[in-house]
């Protein structure tokens, strides 16, 4: 998949006008391919997978050694009102609304995922009963950006 | 033993702040969280730091959990109240530890750190300090923890209860989809294995669901027998610990087991059978 095909799935995909809170016209930033992994560290490798908690905002993608390789990253930032919202969780689901992952929201509002490749519900859970919910394709070797807006 | 035995609700914790009887701890991999905010009077526990050898692939021993406890303050005759991040699983991990070496009272926190944060309770940064004490725990109870040849030798006999996503259980991802993709070197799950996400057994909030649903769950939808013993296993025996806690505490099954050495051992054994793709 191309990268213009990846930025037309996402943003085509915004299911966030159904949900209380969300605010569909903002919801989605569309994918980018960053090439921020390029600069992984190798040396950083060890706390990436000792236990199995998600910290806050999920796993560095430098701590994944060497380049990104087949590593299906889904990562991006909920923001309210432009300000990062750093209180709330961000769940991937399946098919089915089957859970697959769960991070708590870093204090800029960061999430990420190491996801298989494939279509996913992105959904934010946050104080005051605010959620979010949307569509992101996941590929092998790259970062799918996902921007949401509470 | 019934539910209100070992699980209490945000408002019996608020209730409890300050209760001199009431130990509240909080159970964390990433203990920033912890660090950030934390329900008052709460201490910490590092789940890696503080429960695991430094050393080798094991939690710490009697004498080491005896060092913990007497360090953070923590008598054999308080209750003690566990509540964490990742729905608990950390929590409940420490949980069953606290079984495991004798401690009777100990509760768990329903919906855990994130239905707390959800709910806008109260947060703190201060740090209690709790009076050192004398703990003494009795030898781990070997009824509630598997180790592999236990596991090897229950294929085919006894329930066993992958708790691990879809994903994992099929062999299509080796970790939980927050967490790079490397560890144990064979992808798949144990022969005869039923595949019971953790996350089945939990709301949304973290909250467990209600006690017939579970037992539907497991009964009916997964065809586990309950009159045959059950050992739990995950990736590295936190989450199913969390599934041990629904089936041991909350239904009440008599036999059931965590392996906490769980896939990132087994998946690395020489010569075991490892099935791939659907239960069969």
């Amino acid at each position: 998949m191309s990268g213009a095909d990846k930025a037309s799935t996402v943003s085509g995909a915004n299911k966030a006008s159904t949900m209380s809170g969300a605010n569909p016209a903002s919801t989605v930033s569309g994918a980018n391919k960053a090439s921020t992994v390029s600069g992984a560290n190798p040396a950083s490798t060890a706390s990436a997978g000792d236990g199995c908690g998600a910290p806050a905002g999920g796993v560095s993608v430098t701590s994944v050694a060497g380049t990104l390789g087949d590593q299906a990253v889904v990562e991006g930032h909920v923001t309210r009102e432009g300000a990062p919202v750093s209180t709330g969780y961000a769940r991937l689901l399946g098919t089915g609304d089957e859970f697959v992952a769960e991070v708590p929201l870093g204090d800029d509002g960061g999430f990420r995922f190491f996801a298989a490749p494939g279509s996913w519900t992105l959904r934010v859970l946050a104080p005051q009963g605010l959620r979010a919910e949307q569509s992101v394709q996941a590929d092998n070797g790259q970062v799918t950006k996902v921007e949401v807006a509470l | 033993m019934s539910r209100s035995d070992v699980l209490v609700d945000a408002d019996w914790a608020e209730a409890h702040i300050g209760d001199p009887g009431v130990a509240i701890v909080e159970v964390d991999e990433d203990t920033s969280a912890y660090d950030k905010g934390h329900i008052p009077t709460a201490i910490k526990i590092d789940w890696k730091k503080d429960l695991q050898d430094p050393v080798r692939r094991d939690f710490v021993d009697k004498t080491g959990f005896e060092a913990l406890l007497s360090e953070r303050g923590i008598s054999n005759d308080d209750t003690v109240l566990l509540y964490g991040g990742n729905n608990n699983w950390f929590a409940a991990y420490a949980y069953w530890y606290f079984k495991l070496y004798g401690h009777d009272k100990v509760l768990l926190l329903d919906g855990g750190r994130k239905k707390w944060e959800l709910d806008s309770r109260e947060l703190t940064t201060d740090v209690p300090e709790r009076p050192r004490t004398s703990y003494t725990a009795t030898e781990q109870d070997a009824s509630l923890r598997a180790l592999r040849d236990e596991v090897v030798a229950a294929i085919g006999k006894r329930n066993l209860v992958d708790v691990r996503s879809p994903d994992e259980f099929t062999g299509r991802l080796l970790a939980p989809a927050h967490l790079p993709q490397e560890q144990a070197q064979r992808a798949g799950h144990i022969p005869t294995a039923r595949n019971v996400p953790w996350s089945k057994a939990a709301n949304e909030d973290g909250t467990f669901r209600a006690d017939d649903d579970l037992r539907s769950l497991y009964a009916d939808d997964a065809g586990l027998d309950f009159s045959r013993d059950t050992i739990a296993y995950c990736r590295i025996g936190e989450r199913s610990a969390h599934t041990w806690f629904v089936l041991h505490e909350l239904l009440g099954l008599p036999n059931v087991k965590n392996y906490d050495g769980s896939w990132t051992e087994y998946g690395s054994l020489v010569g075991v059978p490892i099935e791939l793709g659907e239960a069969r």
